[in-house]
């Protein structure tokens, strides 16, 4: 199913977890597996110096210094390496981000993975935050392919898939998303849960919804899933739909408990540029730290059909 | 020793030295190689005799010591009034001695010039406009900083920069293929948004040729991106050259007029084959000035323009928010307060100090200048190079109080930056200062706020 990933690393234990199901999944799927390490982001205007992103240190990142970095990732991941011998380390220097999408696009990767707890908050006045926000954020905004984010220790495990979470708002990018979904449910012979949550969150602020019209809403947006979705599914039956109202990464999070999901796969779209505000009330981010399982990002077509 | 191997007076015209270059771990065999590095006398009174001209010989000769410059200096307010950093005693303890008696300068001398002409001096011209007699000392320190490159005292950045013009053409290593892979990068990214977007590139006869800051290409490729956004909603006929497209100049900051020459040769032969009607430079306020201002002298240009009439990014938003081709949106306006870091390159020094307030008056509801403002603004702090070098990062973050205490005053919690080297220094301020400002260019801003016409919206 994915012919080429491509595992954004940090090299640091926050992505040990995202390692494991790189790897894991590469081997499964016999996959083409690049591994990408951003070593040093570009400190000093149009000085050469990049700040290594693990030690904080002042550095030029020369020939020498980028194939020492290769070889530190040998040893960080020798463990994983006997389980795919083949795949590709990479090292660069760069923002994060832009060097990521720079290489899914050069490697024509299927899935981007990436570990979801690495924003060092110490070490913040190297993101570049107003320029680049997290890097996450930013990746999942642009990549062409689905990127699945391992964020908790329970989420690390990707075996036996018995369950996929289709969270939808019924945006655009929602409908690539359930592309991929019915695709990977299809493929890995899964039950699909399509879910909807109906964002009351706005009632604390005062905006007071009456009981009927919560549930109207709700049994419109179950109608919305059967017209948009079920339509396509043809002789897919293996699936559920469900609206619940709440404050959506909350009601999310939940329901994937509740169905024992082994996957989320959802849009993650915004349309304001300004990455902090819009970092903030991201449901996909909230859901990507809360949530026990892997969650898949998914907001353009591109690979969406040719996984099908 | 008369000259290293990394520190010398060779031009870095090939990969080989460059990589040696910056494979000198911070520059420390090149400043240890530097301590003893011999002055070619015979080459600096053959320099000065076919450079020194009646313009600095005289501002040299009738500076009236009075001290007028001294308040107009920012590294002077920052360093608590010490008199070593009196713009007037900056310029004559170098340049003034190194041209009445040239054969004394010796080793410490030059390095003394060299820490005072990079680390005393952004090369900024406020002191320019104070002086009675109108001796501009940022002037001058460019033309000392020629000399001092010319026998090999430059800081250990600026030898890699102005190798880079030499090499790439570019003040980074992007080569014409990288730069014309980012575009086309860019246009996939940005046409599902905007549906037929084009970064055309190298197309004839174009209204604008639009040229960058190496920088996007390699770090913040979004930058292009969100121009080729904005020429779009314009509806804008536009293009960039595949070669050419590079506006900065390290090598002015280097004083290497050499890959000064060549660096803007190369723009300006884009110019020529491509033929647009004009051109815009992206927000950076010393590629201005090296393409657009300096730039036509370097070559040899007779009018003293450039070939085709040259666009500073601002200029192009002023008048695209005036004639209505882009259009705010008036509910998205900039409701906070806000102010604007005017880049001395464009605007004291390039006279476009109305247009940023013209586009202040469509888009902010309560813009605050700063005290000074305009022509009188101080620099950022970063400027003329120094962001770059790390043997005065110390001076620079002192330097920075001034900007900071400016911006504080304002109250403005957003500060519209249209210049790389500001915003890179405003940045680092706030690193090192932390006090809780927000910086943009104005692309970002502008495409939250403009009104995208319905034809080119992406279907729902």
């Amino acid at each position: 199913m994915f012919k080429k990933i491509l595992f954004a690393t940090t090299a640091s234990p926050a992505c040990d977890h995202a390692a494991r199901v790189a790897f894991d999944m590469a081997g499964r799927y016999s996959s083409d597996l690049t591994v990408l390490h951003v070593l040093g982001v570009p400190s000093r205007g149009f000085g050469q110096y990049v700040t290594d992103v693990r030690t904080g240190e002042q550095l030029v990142p020369d020939e020498d210094y980028v194939a020492w970095v290769k070889e530190e990732m040998k040893t960080t991941y020798a463990e994983q390496l006997k389980q795919c011998p083949e795949c590709t380390m990479e090292a660069v220097a760069g923002i994060p981000h832009t060097e990521i999408l720079r290489f899914a696009r050069k490697t024509d990767a299927d899935l981007l993975i990436l570990g979801g707890h690495t924003k060092d908050r110490e070490n913040e006045g190297y993101t570049y935050r107003n320029m680049a926000g997290s890097t996450l954020q930013s990746v999942a905004r642009s990549a062409r392919c689905p990127v699945l984010v391992v964020s908790r220790p329970a989420a690390s495990f990707w075996g036996g898939f018995s369950n996929i979470v289709l969270g939808t708002d019924f945006s655009k990018a929602a409908e690539h998303a359930f592309r991929f979904a019915l695709s990977a449910a299809r493929q890995l012979d899964c039950r699909l849960h399509l879910f909807h949550a109906l964002d009351i969150s706005g009632m604390h602020a005062g905006k007071m919804l009456e009981q009927d019209e919560i549930e109207n809403r709700l049994r419109d947006s179950l109608n919305t899933m059967r017209r948009k979705y079920v339509s396509q599914m043809k002789d897919f039956k293996n699936y559920e739909i469900d609206a619940w109202e709440g404050v959506p990464y909350v009601e999310i999070v939940k329901y994937a408990r509740e169905k024992f999901a082994d996957l989320i796969v959802m849009a993650h779209h915004t349309g304001s540029r300004d990455a902090e505000t819009s970092a903030l009330g991201s449901t996909m981010e909230q859901v990507v730290l809360r949530a026990t399982c892997p969650v898949i990002s998914v907001n353009h077509p591109d690979k969406v059909s040719q996984n099908a | 020793m008369p000259e290293g191997t990394l520190c010398n007076r060779k031009m870095v015209n090939e990969q080989e030295f460059l990589s040696a270059l910056l494979a000198d771990k911070q520059g420390k065999q090149y400043y240890a190689e530097l301590n003893e590095l011999d002055v070619d006398h015979k080459k600096l009174v053959d320099t000065l005799s076919k450079t020194l001209k009646s313009r600095t010989k005289t501002w040299l000769e009738i500076c009236a010591h009075c001290g007028m410059c001294a308040d107009s200096c920012f590294f002077y307010l920052a360093n608590k009034k010490d008199p070593e950093q009196v713009p007037s005693y900056k310029i004559q303890s170098t340049l003034g001695r190194l041209v009445k008696a040239p054969h004394k300068a010796d080793n410490a001398f030059m390095q003394y010039c060299m820490d005072t002409a990079w680390g005393k001096c952004t090369c900024c011209n406020r002191c320019g406009t104070y002086c009675p007699f109108g001796i501009d000392m940022g002037v001058m320190f460019s033309y000392l900083r020629g000399l001092l490159f010319s026998q090999g005292f430059v800081p250990w950045e600026l030898k890699i920069g102005s190798g880079m013009h030499r090499i790439f053409r570019a003040q980074m290593d992007v080569t014409p293929e990288d730069w014309v892979e980012t575009c086309e990068w860019m246009a996939e990214e940005s046409a599902e948004e905007y549906p037929g977007l084009e970064i055309p590139i190298d197309k004839e006869g174009a209204d604008i040729m639009y040229t960058v800051n190496a920088r996007e290409p390699k770090h913040y490729p979004q930058d292009i991106a969100e121009a080729a956004m904005l020429f779009h909603i314009a509806g804008e006929n536009w293009t960039v050259p595949s070669e050419g497209w590079e506006e900065t100049s390290l090598a002015m900051f280097a004083g290497d007029w050499e890959a000064c020459k060549m660096q803007v040769e190369s723009v300006y032969a884009a110019m020529d084959r491509l033929k647009p009607k004009r051109m815009v430079v992206t927000e950076c306020g010393h590629a201005y000035r090296a393409t657009v201002i300096e730039g036509p002298y370097w070559a040899g240009l007779p009018s003293g323009k450039t070939p085709v009439e040259s666009l500073h990014y601002v200029e192009w938003v002023a008048e695209a928010l005036r004639t209505g081709k882009l259009k705010i949106d008036p509910a998205k306006k900039i409701k906070e307060p806000v102010t604007y870091q005017d880049s001395c390159n464009y605007i004291r020094n390039a006279g476009l100090r109305d247009i940023p307030r013209e586009i202040m008056s469509y888009i902010a509801e309560d813009f605050r200048e700063m005290k000074p403002c305009k022509e009188h603004n101080f620099c950022c702090g970063g400027g003329g190079g120094m962001n770059g070098l790390g043997r005065y990062r110390e001076q620079r973050n002192i330097g920075l109080k001034v900007k900071r205490d400016q911006i504080l005053a304002t109250g403005a919690k957003l500060v519209i930056s249209p210049c790389h080297n500001c915003w890179d220094a405003i940045r680092d301020m706030e690193e090192v200062y932390r006090i809780g400002i927000r910086w943009s260019f104005l692309k970002p801003l502008l495409l939250d706020m403009v009104i995208v016409p319905d034809h080119l919206r992406a279907e729902e």
